[in-house]
């Protein structure tokens, strides 16, 4: 198996545990938050909204102007 | 009947009356009350159409340029003005997240940020960033538009949170 592959496998498996992360959440399996509560949760102050609004901004910036 | 003496069945009406005049949802029931979430079908084909074909026009801008730039910072300066000047309907955030639940997020979150952070560190062909390996899948119009379409209700779907 190649680094590249490696590469490739390491990052479809963390975004698989995120996918799998907000199954559980949603089937209220453990205490796990939802994506959605999580992030609400950090947003309901002015920094964690700015700091999350600009992350997004900054996704839309990376992969779609550049 | 007094008013701390209300019947269920006698109290819907005042209630929803109450709720009218308090509450205007921006995406939610119609501003008069008249129509329910999701029942205008001729308003909610002609805001997908607009949503799509702006995904559209910015897919087909060229990487780099101004009008990329623009095209990218325009949602976002729209989004913040309909946040501040006429807030949609929330979502209550919850007073709190169970700490070892949200752990669980972090760890994967901070996983995924160390994986990345080696690849643009490395910046070898063999270890390629994500940003390397998206950019060719989404390089297509049609999937660049898509993903465009995903990330501006991603963006709505925040100013709602």
């Amino acid at each position: 198996m190649s680094d590249r592959a490696i590469t490739v496998i390491g990052f479809v498996g963390i975004i698989a545990v995120l996918a799998v992360l907000e199954t559980l959440a949603r089937r209220k399996i453990g205490r796990i938050p939802t994506l959605g509560e999580w992030l609400g949760f950090v947003m309901r102050r002015p920094p964690g909204r700015a700091l999350v609004l600009a992350g997004w901004l900054w996704l839309g910036w990376h992969y779609f102007a550049r | 009947m007094t008013a701390g003496n209300v019947s269920t069945d006698e109290a819907a009406p005042q209630r929803a009356a109450v709720t009218d005049h308090h509450h205007v949802p921006f995406s939610g029931g119609d501003v008069r009350g008249q129509l329910p979430a999701g029942a205008r079908p001729a308003r909610n084909a002609i805001v997908a159409a607009a949503v799509i074909g702006y995904a559209w026009l910015l897919g087909g801008a060229a990487p780099f340029s101004t009008r990329a730039l623009i095209e990218v910072l325009l949602p976002g300066a729209v989004l913040g003005v309909i946040a501040y000047a006429r807030p949609p309907e929330r979502i209550p955030a919850p007073e709190t997240v169970d700490t070892i639940g949200f752990s669980y997020w972090i760890i994967a979150v901070a996983l995924l940020f160390e994986w990345e952070a080696s690849a643009v560190r490395d910046d070898r062909p063999w270890h390629p960033s994500l940003t390397d390996l998206i950019n060719p899948l989404i390089a297509p119009h049609p999937i660049k538009t898509a993903a465009i379409v995903v990330w501006l209700l991603a963006g709505w779907a925040l100013v709602r949170r």
